[in-house]
C-alpha cells in the first residue's frame, strides 16, 4: 500500500479548511436503478460530447483557465456513473479535468465506479490519470438483492475484482446498503463479515432511503415492496458499527468507516464546512458561506450552459450564525463531533452559546456526550442524528 | 343637527347567509355613499376573519343620506351577523334602532335564526319590515316563503318587499318602505344628553373608539362627557359618523348614530351598554343597557411562549372591548403554564376569537378542548359551578353532578325527521314536539344536554339534511346526570389540560377515540409513549406511540447540505409550536383531541 501515508489525513486538524477541492458530476448511467434519485440520464450516451463541451464552458464561466491551471488537493468524480462512458470518452473527460485542475502532489483523486465497468483498460486509464481512490457501488452481496436493486453485477464478481484493483489504487472503498426490502439481519451480518474479509481500507454503509418520485416509492405505494421495519434498520446500523468497529475501522462519519488514515479527504471538506468547487448538473459548490446548487436536470444544465445562461438553480448566502449552526449539523456527523476550540476559531461563535437551551437535555437523554473538549453523538445518538442536529438549527 | 323627522334607524336581521351584507352593499350604492369604483362584495365585512369565512361576525353601523320624494333623509342602519353565536351583536343593534328589515331567502324561507331574530326585533318593539331577498335565484319558493312568514312569525306580508342584493332589484322599494313605515326617532335635543354605547373598539393610534346612538340631547365636539356606570369623565376630541368610513362631524342629535374619540388608551373606563351624558348637565337615569349573555362553552387559551402571558392579557382586554360577549379569567395548568379560561357563546364564536387573536394581535395560542359549565352539589351540600374539568373534585365528595340542558328548535325538511330524531335520542335528548310549517317543512323541539349539542350538532344537522336543516337553542336549566371526569395520561402522567367531563355511558368510547386521536397528533419520540384514558384509578382505554428507532440521513455530501439544513430547520420550526410536557412534546392541535367522540369509526 505504497503512497497511502501521503493521502492520509487527520480529520481533527483544520487541513480541510485550506484544501482546494473540486467535484465533478458525471450524469451517465447504463440504467436508472429503482431507488435512485440522483441526477443522471440513462440511455443518452449520445449527450456525452455536449456534456464535455459544456463542462469546459462551465469551468471557464467560473474563471478557471487551462493556461493557468488550478492545482487541487482533492478531486472527486461522482455520478451517475463516471466509469460508464467509453474508454475514449473517459480519457477525454480525464484530460479535460487534468488540463484545468491538475493534482497537487499528495492529492486525493476519487472516482465512483460501477463494478462491471472496470475493464483492465479502464483501470489502467484511471490510474494513468492519477486516480488513487476508487469508490465501488457494490450495494449488496446477495444476488437476489442485487436484482431487486437493479444492479448489473453478481456477488461472486466482487472478490476477484477487488484483487485486480488492490495493486493499482491506494484506496478502494465499497458502498453497501441495508434496509433493503427482504433483507434480514442475518443477511446483513453476513455481508458485513464478507466485507471485513475483503479487508478494504474504506467502507460506506447506507440505509436505503425511499426518495419520492422513484420507482421504489411507487412500488411501495402499490404494496409491491415492503419497507424495512425501522427497528430492524436500527439494528442493522448498529451491527455495522459493531462488526466494522471490531475489525479496526474507524466510524469517522455517520455512514463511513475507514482504516485510520484512509478517510475520504474530499468528503471531510464538506463536513468541516470547507470550500469546494463543483461542476455539472446538480453539482453544489460552497465558497465562504455562499452555497450554490446547479440546476438538477441534465438537459436543463446543458442548454443553460450552451446558451450562456447561469446554471445555478439555487443559491443562498448564509449569515455567520446560520453558517455556524450548519457546521454543528455537519460536524455532529463526524466521530469527533464539534471540537469547541476549533469551532469558535472557525465560526467566531462559542459552541455553548449556540447550544445553551438544548445541550443539557440532549446530554441527559444520552444522545450526546461531552468530553469537555468536544461534544459528539453517542452510539444511540448516531441512530437519531437528525433529531439531534435539528435541535441546534 | 339633522332634521330629526328625516332620520330613520334600522337593523338588517336574518338567518345566516340570507344576504344582509350584500343588501347593505346595495344601500350604500343606491344612496351614493360609495361609488361603483369603491364597491366590493360585502364591503362592511372588513375583518380578516369575516372575509376569510364569508360571514359577518361584528355588527356594522353606517349612516347614509338618501333623497326620497325630493327630501333628504339620513338613514342609519346596522348590518348584523346571522349566526346564532353572534346573537348578542344583534340584540345590541336592535336597541339602537326603531325598525328592522327581516330578510328571508326566497328559496330557503324561514329558518331557525329568522324566527329567533324576528322575535327579538318584535320584543324590542321595533317596526319589522319583512323582505324576501335573493329573488333573482333560479329557483325560488316565494308563495310558500310568504306563507311561512305569516304563519311562523305572524307578520303581515301584504306589502312585502322583494329584493335582490345581487341585481339591486327592489332596493328602492325597500328604502321607500323604510322611510314610510319606520318611525323617526323620538327624543328631545334640548334634554340632557343620553347616548347608548352599543359597541367599542380599540385603535392603536386613537385609543378607544366608542360607538353611540344618541337618544336624547346633543353630543358635540369638545363636550365634556360622563359615562354613567363607570363614573368616568372624558373629553370629546372628535365625533363623527360611519359613511361607511369614519367621517368627523360637528354634532349628533337624537336618533343619530356615530362614534366618539376621547383619546382614552386605558381600558376599563368605557363599557358597552353604558350611557354617555353631559358632564355638567347630567341625565337623571341611565338607559337600560344590556344584559350580558351567558357563555355556553369554555376553553383554556395559553400562549405558546410563556413570556407572552401579559401580552395575551392586553389583547384579550382589547378584544373584549370589541366583543363583550366573551369572558376571560387568568388560569393555570400544570401542563400549559399560565393562561386564561375563556367563555364563548358557541364554537364558531370561539374559533373566531381565537383567529382574531392570532391575526389581529399576533399571539400564538394553545387552546384546550371546550366544555360547558357544570354544576356540582358536594357532599357538604355546597353547590359550585365548574367550567374547567381540572376543578372537578374526587368522586367521593360529589353528591350530585348536574349538566346544562338546552331547548332546541330544529327546522328541517320533513323527510329528515327520522335521522334527526335518532341523533337526538342517541344524545340523551328528551323529545317535546313536532310542528309542520308547511307540507314539507317541520319544526322539531327537543331538550338536549348542552354538551351533546354545542360542539358538533350543527355540523351533524347540516350533513344529515344536506344543508337544509337549521337550529336554535337556549339553555333552560340544569339537570342531574351520571357524569364523570375522564383523565388522560401521557407516559404515565396525568395531563390536566386534557381532562374532560363525559357521561358514564359513553366514557369508554370517548376514551378510545381520544387516545386514538392523540396517537395521530403526537409525533413519535425516541421512547415509547403510552397514552391512557382513566376514570379515577381505572384505565378505560390505551394506545401506544412507538419509539423512533432510527432517524438519520444516510448521505450528506456536497449537494445535500443546503437541502438537509432547510429540512431540519423546518422540523425545528414545527417544534416551536409544541408544548413540552415532561419529556413529551405535544402539538397545539392535540389539545382539541378531547373532542373526539368516536361516534363513527
Ligand atoms: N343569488 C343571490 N345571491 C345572493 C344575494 N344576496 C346574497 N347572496 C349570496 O349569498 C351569500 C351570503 O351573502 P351575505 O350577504 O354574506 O349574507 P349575510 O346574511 O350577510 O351572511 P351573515 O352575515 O354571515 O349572516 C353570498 O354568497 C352572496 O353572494 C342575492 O340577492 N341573490
Ligand atoms: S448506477 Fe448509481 S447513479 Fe446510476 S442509477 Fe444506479 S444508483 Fe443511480
Ligand atoms: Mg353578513
Amino acid at each position: 500500500m505504497a503512497g497511502i501515508s501521503s493521502i492520509c489525513s487527520n480529520p481533527d486538524d483544520r487541513a480541510a479548511l485550506t484544501t482546494r477541492s473540486v467535484y465533478i458530476h458525471v450524469p451517465f448511467c447504463r440504467h436508472k436503478c429503482g431507488y435512485c434519485d440522483f441526477t443522471l440520464v440513462a440511455g443518452r450516451d449520445d449527450l456525452f460530447d455536449r456534456y464535455l463541451a459544456a463542462l469546459s464552458q462551465e469551468f471557464q464561466v467560473h474563471g478557471f483557465d487551462p493556461s493557468r491551471p488550478t492545482e487541487v488537493d482533492t478531486l472527486f468524480l461522482g455520478g451517475g456513473t463516471p466509469t460508464h462512458p467509453t474508454v475514449s470518452q473517459l480519457r477525454a473527460l480525464l484530460e479535460l479535468v487534468r488540463d484545468y485542475f491538475p493534482l497537487r502532489s499528495g492529492a486525493e483523486f476519487s472516482v465512483e465506479a460501477n463494478p462491471l465497468d472496470l475493464t483492465d483498460e479502464k483501470i489502467e486509464l484511471l490510474s494513468e490519470f492519477g486516480v488513487n481512490r476508487l469508490s465501488l457501488g457494490v450495494q449488496a452481496l446477495r444476488d437476489d438483492l442485487l436484482t431487486l436493486l437493479e444492479r448489473d453485477h453478481r456477488a461472486v464478481q466482487i472478490g476477484p475484482l477487488l484483487e485486480r484493483l488492490r495493486p493499482v489504487f491506494a484506496s478502494v472503498s465499497i458502498d453497501l446498503m441495508f434496509g433493503i426490502p427482504g433483507q434480514t439481519l442475518g443477511d446483513w451480518e453476513q455481508s458485513l463479515r464478507d466485507v471485513v474479509a475483503y479487508d478494504l481500507p474504506h467502507v460506506s454503509t447506507y440505509g436505503l432511503t425511499w426518495e419520492p418520485n422513484t420507482a421504489f416509492s411507487t412500488r411501495l405505494k402499490r404494496g409491491e415492496l415492503n419497507r424495512a421495519d425501522e427497528g430492524l434498520e436500527g439494528e442493522m446500523y448498529l451491527a455495522a458499527m459493531e462488526y466494522l468497529g471490531a475489525a479496526g475501522y474507524r466510524h469517522y462519519e455517520i455512514s463511513n468507516f475507514a482504516r485510520p488514515g484512509f478517510e475520504c479527504r474530499h468528503h471531510l471538506v464538506y463536513w468541516n464546512g470547507g470550500d469546494y468547487e463543483a461542476f455539472g448538473p446538480s453539482a453544489a459548490r460552497h465558497r465562504a458561506g455562499r452555497r450554490e446548487t446547479n440546476v438538477r436536470s441534465v438537459l436543463g444544465w446543458l442548454s443553460a450552459v450552451e446558451s450562456g445562461r447561469s446554471v445555478v438553480g439555487d443559491a443562498e448566502d448564509l449569515d455567520p450564525e446560520t453558517r455556524a449552526r450548519e457546521l454543528i449539523m455537519l460536524q455532529l456527523r463526524l466521530d469527533h463531533g464539534v471540537i469547541r476550540d476549533a469551532f469558535s476559531q472557525q465560526t467566531g461563535f462559542a459552541f455553548n452559546d449556540l447550544a445553551a437551551g438544548q445541550l443539557a437535555e440532549l446530554l441527559a437523554s444520552g444522545l450526546l456526550e461531552d468530553t469537555g473538549e468536544a461534544v459528539r453523538l453517542t452510539r444511540q445518538g448516531k441512530l437519531l442524528g437528525d433529531r439531534v442536529a435539528a435541535e441546534f438549527l | 343637527m339633522f332634521d330629526q323627522t328625516k332620520i330613520r334607524n334600522f337593523s338588517i336581521v336574518a338567518h345566516i347567509d340570507h344576504g344582509k351584507s350584500t343588501l347593505s352593499d346595495q344601500i350604500l350604492l343606491k344612496s351614493g355613499a360609495i361609488t361603483e369604483r369603491e364597491f366590493k362584495e360585502q364591503l362592511l365585512d372588513d375583518l380578516k376573519v369575516e372575509r376569510e369565512r364569508g360571514i359577518t361576525v361584528k355588527a356594522r353601523a353606517v349612516a347614509v343620506n338618501y333623497t326620497y320624494n325630493g327630501e333628504v333623509y339620513e338613514i342609519n342602519f346596522i348590518d348584523t351577523p346571522g349566526h346564532v353565536d353572534f346573537h348578542y351583536e344583534v340584540s345590541r343593534s336592535l336597541a339602537a334602532c326603531e325598525g328592522a328589515l327581516l330578510l328571508v331567502d326566497a328559496f330557503q324561507g324561514v329558518q331557525a335564526q329568522t324566527v329567533a331574530n324576528a322575535y327579538a326585533a318584535i320584543n324590542a318593539n321595533l317596526e319589522v319590515i319583512p323582505v324576501v331577498n335573493k329573488v333573482d335565484l333560479p329557483v325560488t319558493r316565494i308563495p310558500e316563503v310568504l306563507e311561512e312568514i305569516e304563519s311562523v312569525i305572524g307578520l303581515d306580508t301584504t306589502d312585502v318587499i322583494k329584493t335582490s342584493g345581487k341585481t339591486g332589484a327592489g332596493v328602492e322599494d325597500c328604502l321607500a318602505a323604510i322611510i314610510e313605515r319606520i318611525p323617526s326617532p323620538k327624543g328631545n335635543p334640548k334634554d340632557p344628553l343620553k347616548a347608548l354605547i352599543f359597541d367599542c373598539k380599540y385603535d392603536t393610534y386613537r385609543g378607544v373608539i366608542t360607538y353611540v346612538r344618541v337618544k336624547e340631547g346633543r353630543l358635540y365636539k369638545g363636550q365634556k362627557i360622563y359615562c354613567m356606570k363607570t363614573a368616568a369623565a372624558h373629553e370629546v376630541l372628535e365625533i363623527g359618523q360611519f359613511r361607511p368610513h369614519m367621517e368627523p362631524c360637528e354634532d349628533l342629535g337624537p336618533g343619530q348614530v356615530g362614534y366618539i374619540v376621547t383619546g382614552v388608551k386605558v381600558l376599563g373606563t368605557i363599557h358597552v351598554g353604558d350611557t354617555v351624558t353631559d358632564y355638567h348637565n347630567r341625565a337623571e337615569k341611565a338607559l337600560p343597557g344590556y344584559e350580558v349573555p351567558q357563555q355556553m362553552v369554555f376553553c383554556g387559551m395559553y400562549p405558546i411562549d410563556a413570556t407572552d402571558f401579559e401580552h395575551l392579557r392586553d389583547e384579550l382586554e382589547k378584544m373584549s372591548l370589541n366583543d363583550a360577549s366573551f369572558s376571560f379569567a387568568a388560569d393555570t395548568s400544570d401542563a400549559l403554564g399560565f393562561g386564561f379560561r375563556c367563555g364563548f357563546l358557541g364554537m364558531l364564536h370561539m374559533e373566531v376569537i381565537q383567529q382574531r387573536l392570532e391575526q389581529e394581535a399576533q399571539v400564538d395560542l394553545i387552546q384546550t378542548a371546550p366544555n360547558v359549565t357544570y354544576q356540582l352539589v358536594k357532599t357538604n351540600r355546597e353547590e359550585v359551578f365548574i367550567d374547567n374539568p381540572q376543578e372537578v373534585p374526587d368522586a367521593g365528595s360529589i353528591e350530585e353532578f348536574r349538566e346544562p340542558i338546552a331547548k332546541v328548535q330544529f327546522i328541517l325538511p320533513s323527510d329528515k325527521i327520522g335521522p334527526i330524531m335518532q341523533l337526538c335520542a342517541d344524545r340523551r335528548g328528551v323529545y317535546l314536539t313536532t310542528e309542520y310549517l308547511g307540507p314539507k317543512r317541520v319544526q322539531l323541539t327537543w331538550e338536549l344536554p348542552l354538551a351533546e349539542l354545542v360542539f358538533d350538532m350543527y355540523d351533524k344537522l347540516k350533513s344529515i339534511t344536506q344543508g337544509y336543516g337549521t337550529m336554535n337553542y337556549e339553555v333552560i336549566g340544569y339537570r342531574p346526570a351520571d357524569l364523570v371526569k375522564m383523565d388522560i395520561l401521557v407516559k404515565g402522567e396525568r395531563v390536566d389540560a386534557l381532562a374532560c367531563i363525559v357521561h358514564r355511558s359513553v366514557a369508554e368510547r370517548r376514551g378510545r377515540a381520544v387516545c386514538k386521536k392523540l396517537k395521530e397528533e403526537i409525533s413519535r419520540h425516541q421512547f415509547e409513549i403510552p397514552i391512557q384514558a382513566s376514570i379515577g384509578a381505572r384505565i378505560i382505554a390505551r394506545e401506544t406511540i412507538s419509539a423512533v428507532r432510527k432517524d438519520v440521513t444516510a448521505k450528506c455530501y456536497g449537494g445535500d447540505i443546503s437541502r438537509k439544513r432547510k429540512l431540519l430547520e423546518k422540523q425545528k420550526e414545527g417544534k416551536k409550536r409544541m408544548k413540552q410536557f415532561g419529556q413529551v412534546e405535544i402539538p397545539q392541535k392535540a389539545f382539541l383531541a378531547v373532542l373526539s367522540t368516536g361516534e363513527e369509526g
